[in-house]
């Protein structure tokens, strides 16, 4: 047992926030994110993206989606820090709008909406929450899309996580969907996969260190060929993914 | 000069020295009469490298107007503005001469900057139709574009990067290339592109950028006031065309409604040949479909 550690106490605030963002993180969180593979079947349908390049796909999506939601997940937070006492519901408005319009294909768009929406539909099922019901009300009311990073975020700030410790993980999750749907899409195995997310460690920190530095005015996303798959997913004759 | 034109000069960097270095702004009013239910060019600030001649009468009463750049391209540490505002009801065609060249850049100045404002009024059409961006080797530039649509308004734009001067094997070597777009509708945001390459630091032909394609276009076509089922209707419609243009790694053409108001279209192309009859395709079809008219080409002055 860890020394001073009293089983009758409390746990220590710090060890609880942990497993609750591991919790809150896990790729099989039922909010539906193994339906969604953004783009990826037509890429993987066109025999444009191979097993041999998913390593380097999912560095650069890093950079570039990744820094997205990143930067995203980072403003939403920051919404309901330490200290805020009435919620900023037109920027939270503003941020989802923002995150919409830069993302051109509607099914990823939509999917994200998708994910986001149950995100915080389950967050809000774990207790009373003010921020999180307003944000919910607020953006039903302005028929405003609640994304997937920006639920994370302001959810993570509501439970007091750590902003980084929040952005890495959702990071790490996102990127572990992904390569989730990859492994039904691609012959690649379980130990090929585990190994390709493991690699990919020190571009999630990267990623999250870099966002610190963007606004969502700012952040830069150049991914034309998964936007088009993205685009394209809507006509393929067989599909194993909702986008 | 009028005291939005001259804002727009002090927008575009006051402090930056330099005796070579151009500061121009240009700002077009476009109004429509209402006698004769033409759309012409009311008011005009011009600056030189920037220049428009005049403004043509078209058939369906809009006006035409070329966007000269007497410099023959954006040479380092040029800072340029455009301002246009199309007013209620007005219908105006937009294009380039040809492809705007963006020369490399001169150490000792800052970026190539244009800074594009435009306004589109109630029930007004612009249809923004250039020829291609050509980066030269160690270009650095930064485009930022905001265009407002008031109720009913319209929009054609697009925009076509090229590679560099891919006739004598030049790809790719610009420094910086910076696009960032706003498009709101009704004052909400209903597209935004931030594109940062640098293609020297982050590999541009990555399979999770360009991939083997070295061209790439984006087309906005919009109508404000449109429903869902509509743009979903005309998503489908030219999706059909996308994918007969379409030809395994030469092009790919794809579709997608946007948040509100309208379609985006994306092109991929390995050639730079293949970009405008394809873009010229959609347009086409969308005009029809958007305004029941046809989509009359530019006539060139060059």
């Amino acid at each position: 047992m860890k020394p001073g550690h009293n089983l009758n106490s409390s746990p220590p605030p710090e060890d609880l926030a942990h497993l609750r963002l591991l919790h809150l993180a896990d790729s099989a969180l039922p909010i539906g994110a193994l339906a969604h593979s953004f783009g990826l079947e037509s890429l993987v349908s066109a025999d444009i993206l191979t097993v041999s390049e998913l390593p380097g796909f999912l560095h650069g999506y890093l950079q570039e989606a990744g820094m997205l939601e990143a930067v995203a997940c980072r403003e939403a937070f920051q919404l309901a820090g330490a200290g805020q006492e009435k919620f900023p519901a037109e920027r939270w408005i503003e941020i989802n709008d923002c995150l919409s319009a830069l993302k051109p294909a509607r099914e990823s768009r939509a999917a994200s909406a998708a994910l986001g929406r149950n995100f915080l539909q389950a967050a809000l099922s774990l207790g009373e929450f003010p921020f999180l019901q307003e944000a919910q009300e607020v953006s039903i009311n302005s028929m405003s899309l609640i994304h997937h990073s920006t639920a994370f975020g302001l959810v993570s700030a509501t439970f007091a996580f750590d902003e980084t410790r929040a952005v890495l993980a959702y990071l790490h999750q996102m990127t572990a969907s992904l390569l989730s749907a990859c492994q039904r899409l691609v012959p690649l195995g379980q130990s090929e996969a585990t190994r390709i997310l493991w690699n990919l460690k020190s571009a999630i920190v990267d990623t999250s260190v870099l966002s610190e530095s963007f606004t969502l005015d700012t952040v830069s996303c150049f991914m034309p060929l998964l936007d088009w798959g993205a685009m394209e997913h809507p006509a393929l004759p067989t599909r194993l993914f909702i986008s | 000069m009028t005291a939005t034109a001259k804002e727009a000069l002090l927008e575009i960097g006051p402090d930056i020295p330099g005796p070579s270095r151009v500061r121009a702004a240009m700002h077009l009013d476009f109004s429509r009469d209402f006698a004769t239910g033409s759309t012409f060019l009311a008011a005009s600030f011009q600056q030189p490298p920037l220049k428009v001649v005049r403004a043509f009468s078209l058939e369906d009463g809009g006006a035409l107007a070329h966007l000269h750049n007497a410099s023959g391209g954006l040479l380092g540490g040029d800072n340029l503005a455009l301002e246009i505002n199309l007013g209620c009801r007005t219908s105006v065609q937009l294009t380039t001469t040809g492809a705007t060249r963006i020369y490399r850049q001169r150490p000792e100045f800052s970026p190539t900057t244009q800074q594009n404002k435009v306004t589109v009024g109630e029930g007004a059409l612009l249809e923004y139709l250039p020829d291609a961006l050509i980066p030269f080797a160690d270009a650095h530039f930064q485009q930022s574009t905001s265009i407002d649509l008031a109720a009913g308004a319209g929009l054609f734009w697009w925009e076509i990067l090229a590679p560099g001067r891919e006739a004598r094997g030049e790809l790719f070597e610009y420094e910086q290339f910076e696009m960032r777009t706003r498009v709101s509708a009704l004052g909400r945001k209903i597209a935004m592109e931030n594109i940062c390459l640098r293609p020297a630091a982050r590999d541009v032909s990555s399979i999770s950028r360009l991939g083997p394609y070295r061209y790439i276009a984006t087309f906005y076509m919009c109508r404000v006031g449109l429903g869902e089922s509509e743009w979903r209707a005309l998503e489908d419609r030219l999706h059909d065309f996308a994918g007969s243009m379409a030809l395994r790694d030469e092009v790919l053409w794809g579709i997608s409604s946007l948040v509100a108001h309208g379609l985006v279209a994306r092109c991929l192309a390995r050639h730079g040949r293949d970009v405008l009859p394809g873009l010229h395709t959609l347009w086409r079809e969308a005009k029809l479909r958007l305004y029941g008219r046809e989509a009359v080409p530019p006539r060139k002055v060059n």
